[in-house]
């Protein structure tokens, strides 16, 4: 159902005039003509009205009994009156009866002074209070999670919370329990509350009844100041307003972008905050030598690194994970400019390469993420939002429960949304080419009635969120063509608010593919000779035909696949320069370690996974030595030898929008607080322009040269004829290269007698901030084995058992899980645990693998408090 | 006063013969023959326009058009449902329990026969969860309907398919309200839902939904039988039919008793139910269960009709009378009638969540002495702030009664008051400065059960008097 333009109506309210859509809620119309009726219940985010707290009562021409303008939708000619003597009377009782039950404990209370019930109570409420009985008591605070304190009673029972709980994350655990005035907020059983978005319950309660324990006695709303900035720590990027005193986050809350987060916000990104502030934060610059990690200045540092560099030349590789489109800018820049390397990756494996991003990045099968919201079937492939992309989740229940839209989820492992799905399809690890090959093929025949392909056939607006790991390892590259050519099929182009929206690995992971961080792109995903990919890296450091390495933002031996080859990898460098929020297993390895700036402190641009280009902008302090990165980097680019004239971040804006053709023009002005689309601006028909940049990197010294310009440049076949940089030879640069055929699923492994085929998945909680931020920390994920009940029987295992899982010559101990819907065959582990780390067993650039299940490992763990990332290791 | 009048039973017809229960002697009254002809020779809209032009009204409380009703709900294809309200709650009301009880097959028939007009495929009876007796005669009417071919599949041939469930409720008053009695029957916390949309529009599932009471669907098949001429012969021009009025309170011959509606209201308290014991005075009647204001022996004069009591500020609600006589004290039969709808409020819109609370705690100061006059115009003053600023009519219910006592029989308060605080020890003492008294028992109690994030008990606390009240 594309979007309908609805009719502009007139109505008078408190005898003016006001404009509005018909339709619209009486008390929205009324606030847009100026006119703010009271609400504590009323919430749009949350669905429809209840009218449960009454404190919207308004008088309407025509009708005899006062109505609640939350649920009355205006007409035209409609003639409403908020401030007659019945409305006041009303408005004064409803106040009044809130207050019977409530402890006016003002001054103790962490709402105090952001309340709506204090300024409603002021604005609209009577002046004394005639209630001299007892009120209702009870204990308080209680925890109703290991997150939130419930006080229940300053609660006014507005519902907000508990509609939250049942109809936007739906994790249905919140429950009025007992009924009138002893009607209570609670869970089954007064079981914690255990949900992924519960934080979002503190900022609906209108009341100081659900506070956070991360906030609660921190801060007075005089003592605070706001910054408005996006989240980065997944690809959701939703937008954020930092509560900040003393110059420190003290607390993260969701600024309302429709077109992104519709406002609201996962508890990483609301509570992780605190790995800001943790003991594992680098705070300044430090230089090894002898050995010896030590305090160093700026000036020290950032020569010891150029040096190291320098002396290196193209023998330096970059790999990227957290960095703005600045920071990733600067990066290849530096690389490709001043190094003349072109090895540089910002992806966990080779998957979308600068070829297979051009195609995908076609605005006319691009979908913008409120596109979901009016879909009439949303297809979610190869990835579960709520694990990589949360907001995601939220948005597409959304679609489901109020716009009817028909959802399938096509994974290999069983995921969140599937409940809600009228199509459920279920391949094996590294099946999803398979998949797509056949469902393209299926759409583009046009026979289907039924499954998903009648699905396709039957909507009139598709948006596929597809995750980027599914163009990853063996088939992806068929898997990239697949989704061109289903897209092309379903017809999305011609479609209004149809397309694809591709949720990266990374934070970031659009825009820095967009702003050169890849080995075979630069700027603007021109095509530059393929240079090595991460896995390419990896070998290229461990042989010695690499000599340096610089890490930006990325743990490769938490992060990536086979975190002992990077470890093995990383001991042979010569030279490692690691860029790092926090101490992590990688910066042991450093010889030169620069603090990073936490998203709080850094300003910068991000793009969004459906291209908005969104800007983070600093709040608090850097703590410590912290210096804006975009600056370390023009000095480190300028000691190499290739000055980059930007002395400050708009410059760095101006050169990213110079260097990416459909970029162009872009400033910080227009981004402003809600970002912008590249593919609604001018410049995105100058897509696949070959960036301005190319000839400054064609002067660069070394093997690295640039592709000829214009339109054949970007002809993958072309790009597969240049030799790659000396010494990679990977199969699978070659298949990112086009010259291998599409694979199928019978180029997966066959599982052989005891043998499961394993895939690996992202998990929101298996990250370091999650760990250094103490009130997460009990959602940091043990492993855990994944399996179908068919297999859990065959190999006499069951739920709680503990057992090893082992490929080749790595093995790693995990608790058995048997989960329904499993396909039968395969198993999943998480990636990046602190302890047992998924990565390691996993196949060949994370991709499928066999494995076969064993009794557990003994192992004489390292006694680490907190599970840091040592007790990985073996002893 | 004379006030002879006469019963007219048609819903209560042959009601004495225990046969009436079972579908042989239903049938052998001339049972289910309504049922055959409308199938076989009625369209669906000339039923609902018969039962328009009866002037039917709900018998449940609210005197709704019943043909209207139908009407509403959308024509076509889509799934409808009918549910039949006997969730019996209000005190003084017990007729539909009797109708179910004696008569289950009128009202599985009249259930049938509003389906089949509505188009409806499926129909509950959401009968409240102490009626056990009755929803078992109800489950086995129902199955000899089934096995006699009147209700389920494609029924006497007609093609007309009609599913029928007895949904026995948990024994919540708030699901008499209509909205409420859909999400219970749904599986979710039985609390109203904001209207519009109406039921007819979006009710059970989200689809259209015709809710009726039982006494309501029991006429159906009498009005198309004998058509809705005959059937405004009985009652008066705006309240056209019988009545099965519960009579209950001081009265000799508590009962149901079915009379044309626009009876003197009288001849029910006095001559059918037999009047007070004794030499006792009629003192206040609650005309229409106890949601209703209370009416002086002066409304005993009025015809017993919808139009007659709204106009005499009260209303025929369900058709329930509660007669008190002098040996009743007003004062605690508007505290009883508070702590009621206190004790059922859902708790979902404020203005019933705290005022029926409030309310209860004033009036128990109130018959312990502890309270003011002046505090009888705050009591009459947060039921004029709960009438019409709430969700659904519960907390009217309370309000509206208890204003009118209290307006009524202000000098009893007064009296009570004045009395009570002679006699009264004080529970609550303390030092007057928020110290907590000791209440062994109490203290004992919270002590052995931590409570934790449970209400407390209502009562003396461990925490004093809050000094921010004032």
């Amino acid at each position: 159902m594309p979007r309908t333009q609805p009719n502009r109506i007139t109505l008078t309210i408190d005898g003016r005039e006001i404009e509005a859509d018909e339709g619209t809620m009486l008390v929205d119309a009324a606030r847009e003509g100026d006119v703010e009726i009271p609400v504590f219940c009323y919430e749009p985010k949350l669905g429809e009205p209840v009218g449960a707290c009454r404190m919207c009562l308004v008088e309407i021409e025509g009708i005899p009994k006062l109505q609640t303008s939350c649920s009355t939708p205006v007409r035209d000619g409609m003639v409403v009156h908020t401030r007659t003597d019945q409305v006041k009377e009303a408005q004064e009782s409803v106040v009044e009866f809130l207050l019977v039950n409530h402890p006016l404990d003002c001054p103790v209370c962490d709402k105090g002074g952001e309340c709506p019930l204090q300024d409603i109570s002021m604005g609209w409420g009577p002046d004394r209070n005639r209630m001299v009985d007892q009120k209702r008591h009870f204990e308080k605070p209680v925890p109703l999670s290991p997150l939130v304190a419930i006080d229940r009673e300053r609660c006014i029972l507005c519902y907000r919370c508990v509609r939250f709980s049942q109809e936007v994350s739906e994790d249905e655990q919140l429950q009025l329990l007992e009924r009138g005035d002893a009607t209570f907020v609670g869970t089954f059983d007064d079981r914690p509350y255990i949900a992924p978005f519960q934080g979002n319950i503190t900022e609906l309660c209108p009341v100081g009844a659900l506070t956070s324990y991360t906030y609660r006695f921190r801060a007075r709303p005089w003592d605070i100041e706001q910054g408005g900035s996006v989240c980065t720590l997944c690809p959701s990027q939703c937008n954020v307003s930092f509560t900040v005193r003393d110059e420190q986050v003290a607390r993260v809350l969701a600024r309302d972008n429709p077109e992104v987060d519709d406002g609201w916000l996962c508890d990483k990104g609301r509570y992780a905050f605190q790995a800001m502030y943790a003991d594992d934060r680098v705070l300044g610059p430090e230089v090894t030598s002898d050995g010896h990690s030590t305090p160093a200045s700026w000036q020290e540092a950032e020569e010891t690194a150029a040096e190291g560099l320098a002396s290196a030349g193209s023998r330096t590789a970059i790999l990227v994970g957290d960095a703005s489109n600045e920071e990733g800018y600067l990066l290849q820049r530096i690389l490709r400019q001043a190094l003349g390397s072109g090895d540089i990756d910002s992806r966990r494996g080779p998957g979308v390469d600068g070829d297979a991003a051009l195609k995908l990045a076609d605005p006319a099968i691009s979908a913008q993420t409120s596109d979901i919201d009016t879909a009439d079937l949303v297809i979610v492939v190869g990835t579960d939002p709520i694990q990589s992309a949360p907001s995601f989740d939220l948005r597409v229940r959304k679609a489901v429960r109020r716009n009817g839209t028909a959802l399938a989820v096509a994974s290999d492992r069983p995921g969140a949304l599937e409940g809600g799905a009228t199509e459920v399809v279920r391949f094996p690890p590294g099946g999803a080419p398979a998949f797509l090959e056949e469902l393209a093929g299926k759409v583009k025949r046009g026979r289907a009635k039924t499954g998903l392909a009648g699905l396709i056939a039957d909507s009139e607006q598709t948006v596929i969120v597809w995750g980027e790991r599914i163009v990853q390892g063996a088939g992806g590259r068929a898997a990239v063509e697949a989704l061109v050519e289903l897209s092309e099929a379903a017809g999305l182009a011609d479609q209004e608010g149809s397309g694809l929206i591709g949720i990266p690995d990374n934070a970031n992971g659009r825009g820095l593919r967009e702003v050169g961080c890849l080995p075979d792109a630069g700027p603007g995903l021109s095509p530059t000779g393929p240079g090595r990919d991460a896995g390419a890296i990896r070998e290229g450091l461990e042989s010695g035909e690499l000599e340096a390495v610089v890490l930006f933002g990325v743990d490769p031996i938490r992060d990536l696949p086979d975190p002992e080859g990077w470890r093995r990898a990383l001991e042979a460098a010569g030279h490692v320069v690691a860029f790092s929020l926090a101490r992590n297993e990688s910066t042991e390895f450093a010889d030169v370690l620069l603090p990073l700036e936490s998203h709080a402190e850094k300003d910068g641009t991000v793009t969004h996974p459906d291209g908005r280009i969104q800007r983070v902008r600093p709040s608090a302090r850097r703590p410590g030595e912290v210096r804006p990165v975009w600056q370390v980097l023009t000095e480190l680019a300028a000691m190499l030898g290739s000055s980059t004239g930007i002395t400050s971040t708009p410059e760095a804006l101006e050169a990213v929008a110079s260097a990416v053709p459909f970029y162009a023009g872009l400033t910080d002005s227009e981004i402003g607080g809600r970002g912008v689309r590249w593919q609604e601006r001018p410049a995105a028909k100058d897509l696949g322009t070959p960036s301005p940049d190319l000839t400054l990197y064609a002067t660069a010294p070394g093997p690295f040269s640039p592709l000829g310009s214009g339109a054949a440049g970007l002809e993958a076949d072309e790009a597969s004829v240049l030799e790659p940089a000396s010494g990679v030879g990977r199969s699978h640069t070659d298949s990112s290269g086009g010259t291998t055929p599409p694979s199928s699923v019978s180029d997966l492994p066959t599982p052989k007698d005891g043998q499961l085929l394993l895939g690996t998945y992202p998990n929101l909680w298996a990250d370091q901030v999650v760990e250094s931020s103490p009130a997460l920390r009990f959602l940091v994920p043990a492993q855990r084995l994944e399996i179908s009940g068919p297999d859990a029987t065959r190999l006499g295992l069951s739920t709680g058992d503990e057992v090893s899982v082992r490929s080749g010559e790595e093995s790693v101990n995990a608790r058995v899980a048997v989960r329904a819907a499993m396909p039968e065959g395969a198993c999943f582990l998480i990636e990046g645990t602190p302890a047992d780390n998924g990565n390691r067993v996993a196949g060949e650039d994370g991709g499928p693998t066999l494995v076969e299940i064993g009794p557990p490992e003994v192992r004489l763990e390292l006694v680490t408090s907190g599970g840091g990332p040592e007790g990985d290791e073996a002893a | 006063m004379n006030f002879e009048i006469q019963e007219t039973r048609i819903l209560l017809r042959h009601a004495e013969d225990p046969k009436l229960a079972t579908i042989e002697g239903y049938r052998s009254y001339g049972g289910y023959e309504t049922l055959q002809r409308a199938l076989k020779d009625m369209e669906p809209d000339e039923i609902v326009n018969e039962l328009e032009e009866s002037g039917l009204r709900g018998r449940g409380g609210a005197g709704f058009s019943m043909g209207k009703k139908v009407s509403f709900l959308p024509r076509g294809e889509q799934t409808k449902y009918l549910c039949c309200n006997a969730d019996e709650s209000e005190p003084g009301a017990f007729k539909d329990r009797e109708l179910m009880q004696r008569n289950p097959h009128q009202l599985i028939e009249g259930i049938a026969i509003a389906s089949y007009a509505a188009g409806a495929g499926h129909a509950f009876i959401f009968i409240r969860g102490e009626y056990e007796a009755q929803a078992d005669v109800l489950d086995r009417a129902i199955a000899e309907a089934y096995d006699a071919g009147f209700l389920g599949e494609d029924i006497l041939g007609s093609g007309f398919d009609l599913e029928l469930v007895v949904y026995r409720g948990a024994g919540a008053y708030i699901c008499g309200e209509e909205t409420a009695l859909l999400d219970a029957l749904e599986g979710k916390r039985g609390n109203p839902r904001l209207k519009p949309p109406f039921p007819a529009v979006q009710g059970l599932y989200g689809q259209p939904t015709l809710i009726n009471n039982v006494e309501t669907l029991s006429n159906v098949s009498h009005i198309v039988a004998n058509g809705a001429e005959w059937f405004r012969s009985f009652g008066t021009e705006q309240s056209p039919g019988t009545k099965v009025v519960s009579v209950s309170g001081r009265v000799r011959r508590p009962g149901n008793y079915e009379v044309q509606l626009g009876v003197p209201t009288g001849g029910l308290v006095m001559d059918l139910a037999g009047g007070p014991p004794g030499d006792h005075k009629v003192k206040a009647f609650y005309p229409g269960g106890s949601s209703s204001p209370v009416l002086t022996p002066e409304g005993l004069d009025l015809p017993y009709s919808f139009e007659a009591m709204a106009e005499a500020g009260s209303m025929l609600g369900s058709g329930s009378i509660i007669v008190a006589d002098d040996t009743v004290s007003i004062p605690h039969m508007a505290l009883r009638t508070a702590r009621f709808y206190h004790h059922e409020s859902c708790g979902k819109c404020t203005p019933c969540r705290e005022g029926t609370n409030w309310t209860v705690k004033m009036l128990e100061r109130v018959v312990r002495g502890e309270a003011t006059p002046m505090e009888l115009d705050i009591i009459t003053s947060v039921q004029d702030n709960i009438v019409g600023h709430c969700l659904c009519v519960l907390g009217d219910s309370m309000a509206m009664p208890v204003s009118a006592m209290v307006r009524k029989f202000r000098d009893e308060f007064e009296q009570v008051i004045a009395e009570a605080a002679l006699e009264s020890v004080p529970v609550t003492g303390g030092n007057g400065n928020g110290a907590p008294t000791e209440v062994p028992a109490l203290t004992e109690m919270l002590e052995r059960d931590p409570l934790q994030g449970r209400p407390v008990p209502a009562g003396e606390q461990r925490v004093g008097a809050e000094g921010d009240d004032a």
